[in-house]
């Protein structure tokens, strides 16, 4: 150190700080985005939940588009709605089923209430945020889908979908991947047709169209009959918005719905990290090298009492 | 079950009332059976048996909305259609797409900016929505086998009947929490 | 090995034996010892007993992740998409090896070259943890083959881990590249130590910028989890504070504890100004962890204050959570500041283990414990555990090895 002058010491400050800079500079456009309302004229669907009679249909209908594996119980079994996973907790989405229907006894409902879950497709998903490979993209048809070929497994996706839905192939050793509901985007919602499950329901619980035009639908629904729907859209607006939304009977928290999530999109609450680290990386070079100079400032006078 | 046999009761009771109405005045002009199967994929087609169907309704307006020129019971339907507008057809799938969601579909009610009915059901949602919705209310069948019986095709689908999965002997079933 | 030098061995301390002739790289590993002599060393040490003993059981099931996937050393949950490999080999390991960049920036920035005689632990500490770090994480990755993916593959910069990645990575080469002088003294190759020398300051404060965005990163991880860490655990906000901040304690309390070890277990391996500094070192890392400590307990209030959980710390989450800010936080801070003031070093020692334990046990919380805490508890798989205890142990094994061979707690004699 006491070798180092002013000159090399800057040459080595600099060339760390320019390093690291290069590193850090793709973040800096990240901290400027305002919130994305969504593709204007993409797709969605309205799940009317006082429709669904629990047929499971729409998971038949899945595991046949996708090509999933053979279910462990047939697609008709009622018994699957008793299913507890660990704590209690009803059957959720697998590596091997994209969709499920739970069911759910509502006291003083006449009958049980059926829920469907599958991935709500948002407007600005959790999974595509914080996804390192870029693996996941949102079309402008609404489906958030992703490549598995680029997917190293870090699952962190997994930790931030407020929805709980990617799965993973834990099972296999050589190619796990994230498994998830895509809205049958390859198959179908490419060319303008709906996801199998939307067809598939015999009762049409599910109406498929663009999200604006399924927003003011719901509302009319409700205005309709006020009676028959609690006045709320659950995806309109939760965490930004989703192409999934759902119509109830029954107030959305008694039905495993998580009603606390807000309005913003979950990469608001990781914003105030992103828009700091440009700031680190510009102030802290200079900040500690000051430091640096402050503190062998005794140094830095002997050498020149030396000098002179 | 009691809820049910009293509500069995209570649709035999609606019967006597309203036997005698329908034999002379509408009961005949509706067909006596009419076949269900243009969806038939899974299922058999359904024999639906109009003339029962007929007997037990209060009204044409049950199913047909305004379409057979009677009062419509959806008070909704009856801001505009109070007195019931008369269609030449009256089929459900004159009126019920049986491709609810094609984009040709999705297309003409879009480019009709005046169309009042844009959510209006498809043809299978229509069928299922309001023989179950009467059933559930009336105490009818509402096992989907009660109506049409499940093909070959549809076992398979459902991965049921001969192509039932084996019970897993594991417990370890790749997940379960 | 403390019992040999006791009779008389004398360890590797310069290119030349005492008879003038130079140690060939073989002796050199061997300690200087006869290979007959060294494996006998080896054999009666009861500590590599143990070791036999988790790589006899661990080693197999280590294997077979690889050969069966995860979900057969885990539950596969997709509730908890992480376990222990991360809870405790990435978000617990990174910040206890924070040590790195702090006897770093202490040494060479701040020009406190009293505590030169421990920068080398400090340095090595921060190296193999992170390094074991990256190893947990390759346990725990799908497909850990595809690692540099998010370098040149598919890159996906807007995330946060995508910036712990590549800081990660850039970050262990810094590392690397401030112990090549221990490296070079060792092996005899003069002319590396000298470049290193000319860029240290460089390597210093990109090492600092690194931690700080790195350690915040861990946390700002959790910030995609608004609901599922539990309140008192997440603050939107500070989240990347409160790991930073802890990571500083974390870091020189880890330092202490290891340097502890080193005394009394390597003792022959240390020289007599390591060990006379030891004490005089172990209080003024002390008093920085006691700093640390204090800001860390301010912002954690002001995390609490920030979004009104002040109703949560009377639940059983807010009990399990004074706990750890009592055990972790606070009696390491008041013991620290007692040990400062009356100068005693094994207060201090027992406050660093406080520390450390508080740490993991922040972590572990934040990553398992409390998340998903409107869920269920995770509780890992058998094999889960026995992997993180042979990955744990290599990490002491490699340790201990680099220790007991290149000059970290002892001076290199140049030769002249």
């Amino acid at each position: 150190m006491k070798k180092l002058n002013r000159r090399s010491f800057l040459k080595g400050g600099l060339a760390g700080g320019a390093a690291i800079a290069a590193v850090g500079a793709s973040k800096q456009a990240v901290a400027g985005t305002h919130n994305f309302g969504g593709y204007p004229d993409s797709m969605g669907v309205l799940v009317d939940l006082t429709k669904c009679v629990g047929c499971r249909t729409c998971e038949a209908a899945c595991n046949k588009e996708q090509d999933l594996p053979e279910p462990d119980k047939a697609f008709d079994d009622p018994s699957v709605f008793e299913e507890r996973r660990e704590g209690g907790l009803p059957r959720r989405t697998t590596e091997k089923a994209y969709t499920v229907v739970q069911k759910y006894d509502v006291p003083g409902r006449e009958h049980p209430l059926f829920r469907k879950v599958q991935c709500n497709h948002c407007n600005e998903p959790a999974c595509l945020t914080s996804c390192f490979v870029n693996a996941y993209k949102k079309t402008p048809e609404g489906a958030v889908i992703y490549d598995k070929t680029v997917c190293v497994g870090c699952r962190t996706c997994m930790v931030a979908c407020p929805f709980y839905i990617p799965a993973y192939s834990y099972s296999s050793a050589i190619n796990p991947v994230v498994k998830k509901c895509i809205m049958c985007y390859d198959t179908r919602l490419k060319f303008g047709r709906p996801p199998a499950c939307v067809e598939a329901c015999p009762q049409e619980v599910m109406t498929f169209g663009k999200r604006k035009d399924l927003l003011k639908l719901a509302h009319q629904r409700i205005s309709d009959k006020p009676d028959a729907y609690v006045d709320h859209v659950y995806g309109e607006n939760e965490v930004g918005g989703t192409a999934w939304m759902y119509l109830s009977d029954v107030p959305f928290d008694k039905i495993g719905y998580d009603t606390h999530l807000g309005t913003q999109p979950i990469i608001s609450y990781v914003k105030e990290f992103l828009g700091m680290v440009p700031m680190v990386l510009t102030i802290w070079p200079a900040l500690f090298t000051g430091f640096h100079l402050l503190s062998n400032r005794k140094d830095a006078l002997k050498n020149d009492d030396n000098k002179s | 079950m009691g809820g049910r046999k009293k509500t069995l009761l209570g649709m035999a009771a609606l019967m006597l009332l309203t036997a005698p109405l329908a034999a002379q005045s509408w009961a005949a002009e509706g067909p006596g059976t009419v076949e269900l199967g243009s969806l038939a994929n899974h299922y058999s087609a359904v024999t639906f048996d109009h003339a029962m169907h007929t007997g037990v309704a209060a009204s044409c307006a049950e199913c047909h909305h305004h379409t057979t020129g009677l009062a419509p019971i959806d008070p909704n339907c009856a801001r505009c259609h109070k007195a019931g507008d008369k269609a030449n057809r009256v089929a459900c799938k004159s009126c019920h797409s049986d491709k609810r969601f094609s984009a040709e579909d999705l297309a003409k009610i879009e480019g009709n900016p005046l169309l009042h009915h844009k959510g209006k059901l498809g043809l299978k949602g229509a069928y299922h929505q309001k023989c179950l919705g009467c059933h559930t209310a009336m105490g009818g069948p509402t096992g989907c086998q009660d109506c049409h019986t499940r093909n070959d095709k549809g076992d398979a689908f459902f991965h049921s009947g001969k192509y039932t999965p084996a019970p897993k002997a594991s417990a370890e079933h790749g997940g379960g929490h | 090995m403390n019992s040999l030098k006791s009779q008389g061995f004398a360890p590797v301390v310069s290119d030349l034996k005492k008879d003038g002739s130079e140690w060939t790289v073989k002796e050199k590993i061997m300690l200087g010892l006869s290979p007959k002599e060294y494996w006998a060393v080896q054999l009666r040490n009861p500590f590599n007993w143990v070791l036999w003993a988790i790589y006899a059981i661990g080693l197999p099931i280590l294997v077979g992740r690889f050969i069966f996937g995860l979900g057969w050393v885990t539950h596969s949950s997709y509730d908890y998409p992480w376990g222990l490999f991360l809870g405790w080999g990435l978000f617990t390991m990174v910040p206890l090896s924070a040590s790195g960049f702090m006897m770093g920036t202490t040494v060479e920035l701040f020009g406190r070259k009293d505590f030169k005689s421990i920068e080398r632990l400090g340095l090595l500490n921060g190296l193999l943890g992170y390094t074991f770090a990256v190893m947990f994480l390759q346990v725990d990755l799908g497909q850990p083959w595809r690692l540099i993916y998010p370098m040149f593959v598919s890159l996906g910069p807007a995330a946060v881990l995508f910036l712990v990645a590549w800081h990660v990575a850039t970050y262990l080469t810094c590392q690397v590249a401030e112990l090549v002088p221990a490296f070079s003294e060792w092996m005899g190759f003069p002319k590396a130590k000298k470049f290193i020398k000319s860029i240290v300051l460089g390597l210093t404060i990109a090492g600092i910028i690194l931690s700080t965005l790195h350690q915040g990163a861990l946390g700002a991880l959790f910030t995609y989890a608004p609901g599922k860490v539990h309140p008192l655990w997440y603050s939107s906000p500070f989240q990347w504070l409160h790991f930073f901040v802890s990571a500083v304690f974390a870091g020189l309390s880890m330092l202490i504890v290891v340097s502890t070890l080193t005394k009394w277990f390597m003792r022959w391996r240390c020289d007599e100004n390591y060990l006379n500094n030891l004490s005089k070192l172990t209080l003024g890392l002390a008093k920085g962890a006691s700093m640390a400590l204090i800001t860390y307990l301010v912002i954690k209030i002001i995390g609490i204050a920030h979004d009104n959980n002040w109703a949560y710390l009377l639940t059983g989450w807010g009990a399990w959570f004074m706990f750890e800010m009592v055990v972790g936080v606070i009696l390491p801070l008041i013991f620290y500041t007692m040990a400062v003031r009356n100068s005693n070093a094994s207060l201090a020692r027992f406050a660093a283990i406080l520390a450390v334990f508080g740490i993991a046990l922040n972590r572990l919380n934040t990553a398992l414990i409390a998340f998903n805490w409107q869920l269920y508890r995770e509780i890992p798989h058998w094999r889960e555990l026995v992997i993180v205890f042979t990955v744990y142990a290599t990490y002491i094994v490699v340790y201990r090895a680099v220790l007991a061979r290149m000059p970290i707690l002892y001076t290199w004699k140049e030769k002249k």
